[in-house]
């Protein structure tokens, strides 16, 4: 499978804040970030005759086909489970799909109104908890007033902090990058640069998460296409090709039982390994990272379980510099979901594609390599390495 | 075993009925506290499953424990995601490793009552409680710093 398949076009609507654009609906603008996609790759949106999914992804293929006038539908498959976990998941399912002859063009996509259709991402539970009837199994977490992501994830970096003397200076290296990053793109919803003060007196969201280490939830759309390598070759766009991709998590991570050495991660360890084993280069080969911040302390445990540094090193390895232009792994050059927008990691995929094109904001000289980590936290996860048309 | 007598956090719902947790919850109510227990192997699991998960039986009891464990992780939710629980925020959420249990460790979710931020660390030993909702319809189960009980 190796640069088998390629990333041919990308594309997305403008970003707002939660509820911004809830009355054009996830519909209109999922179809207006394929069409760009589609646009940019120089096919034809009824070209597409494969839909890969994750996260529970509502817009079904059917519509879309339907919308776009595809004549055939051929491939229409989801990452289970994992939310944002899944977003590179959908890129695994696509090319297994392209390789095997399944679909010629299969389009990912992630469309959010965070009010209304798609509703609160991180606040399912919450939900459900205030309806008066506790799931059996989420009655042992939420009796306890445990409902977010930023709570539960909370309780792991709590555990990092702990065992590895990481500080809040750390997570906020993470988000003061974002910030310089997002700086010169336009689509950025927060451009103004923050300082380490700003950080620590951001209000307390679940000690030790600050409001400045989580992202924003954001309305939207994204695309992206992609085909086989052979195909890519006569379209628009160099080509950037998928060098690896895999999805999956460690031995009964994401549960209380997990391993402690597993507990304090982002539970990326098996995708790291198994990612760098499949595409056979090592972590300091990697020009870039896009790395899912929904949350600063995912980005630094990311870090160690794709082996960027050593477990346990993340604070350091930040405070140094080296997520920054000019560092040794310049990460989330477009601003990420901490300052550009929250589209579940689409946003990430795109920026690779742009520094491997040469066409990012804050490009990365002579980058060749660039590696696209999904959401960290979760179960199943999934990362890949995008590589440069030679 | 020790009773608490009113509960701070006001619970915005309530377990449903279930085969596999309904016995946690009824030997809650006798002040007990239990979790899953492999009839083959011994090995014991939380929250409970149908199946285990190190030799794949699915024959189970309750095993009683001690109640006794240690703080694995904590973190204080400072921003109430309800109205109902505005009046007691900041309030911790903690991961309880229970003692002498088999297998892989056992952890629980559940909150260490009467203790503050600059007191409640990790790898601090606690006891469990219970803590009466509804009148005692329902007792949850919460922990106390053991040089608190």
């Amino acid at each position: 499978m190796r640069n088998d398949v390629a990333v041919v076009g990308v594309g997305h609507t403008t970003y707002g804040k939660r509820g911004e654009l809830a009355e054009r609906g996830t519909f209109a603008l999922a179809t207006e970030a394929i069409a760009a996609a589609c646009a940019d790759a120089g096919i034809a949106p009824r070209d597409v005759d494969g839909y890969s999914g994750f996260a529970d992804e509502a817009i079904q293929p059917a519509a879309l086909a339907t919308a776009f006038g595809a004549p055939r539908l051929r491939y229409a498959g989801m990452v289970w489970g994992g939310g944002g976990g899944g977003v590179v998941g959908a890129l695994v399912n696509a090319s297994m799909a392209i390789v095997t002859g399944h679909a010629d063009y299969v389009v990912v996509h992630r469309a959010l109104c965070m009010e209304g259709e798609s509703g609160r991402f991180g606040q399912q539970m919450l939900h459900t908890a205030a309806s008066g009837r506790l799931a059996p199994a989420a009655a042992f977490s939420a009796s306890y007033g445990l409902f977010t992501p930023a709570q539960v994830f909370g309780l792991a970096t709590r555990r990092h902090m702990h065992l590895y003397g990481t500080t809040i200076d750390h997570f906020a290296e993470v988000a003061i990058n974002a910030r310089l990053m997002a700086a010169t793109n336009p689509h950025a919803r927060f451009r103004d640069p923050i300082t380490m003060r700003d950080h620590h007196d951001s209000r307390l969201i679940a000690d030790p998460m600050r409001l400045l280490d989580c992202c924003m939830e954001s309305d939207g759309a994204a695309a992206v296409v992609l085909t086989s390598a052979q195909r890519a070759r006569d379209l628009r766009r160099p080509a950037v090709l998928l060098r690896a991709a895999v999805m999956g998590s460690p031995y009964r991570y994401g549960s209380l039982g997990a391993p402690e050495s597993d507990y304090a991660s982002s539970g990326q360890r098996q995708v790291g390994e198994d990612l760098f084993r499949q595409a056979d280069v090592r972590p300091d080969e990697i020009d870039a990272a896009m790395i899912y911040d929904h949350f600063t302390p995912m980005v630094l445990m990311a870090l160690e379980d794709y082996g960027f540094c050593a477990k346990g090193e993340a604070g350091p390895f930040v405070a140094e510099g080296n997520l920054r232009i000019g560092g040794s792994l310049p990460t989330n050059t477009h601003g990420g979901h901490l300052a550009e927008s929250y589209i579940h990691g689409m946003t990430h995929i795109i920026e690779a594609v742009h520094q491997l094109r040469g066409t990012a904001r804050n490009q990365v000289a002579q980058a060749n390599l660039v590696a696209v980590c999904g959401a960290g936290g979760v179960s199943p996860t999934s990362g890949c390495i995008l590589e440069r048309a030679r | 075993m020790d009773r608490i007598p009113a509960l701070a956090m006001p619970m915005l719902g309530r377990p449903a009925a279930n085969a596999l947790t309904d016995g946690y919850w009824a030997a809650a109510r006798d002040r007990r506290l239990v979790v899953q227990e492999c009839s083959d192997c011994g090995a014991h699991r939380h929250p409970p499953t149908a199946v285990c998960y190190r030799c794949g039986s699915r024959r189970w009891g309750w095993g009683e424990v001690s109640g006794g464990g240690s703080v694995f992780t904590y973190v204080w939710i400072d921003s109430p995601m309800h109205e109902s629980l505005a009046a007691i925020v900041p309030y911790n959420v903690c991961v309880i490793e229970l003692d002498g249990t088999q297998g892989d460790p056992v952890r629980l979710v559940s909150n260490v009552i009467g203790v503050d931020r600059d007191t409640l660390r990790i790898g601090l030993p606690v006891q469990v409680g219970f803590a009466a909702v509804d009148n005692g319809a329902l007792m949850l189960p919460v922990f106390r710093l053991l040089d608190t009980v």
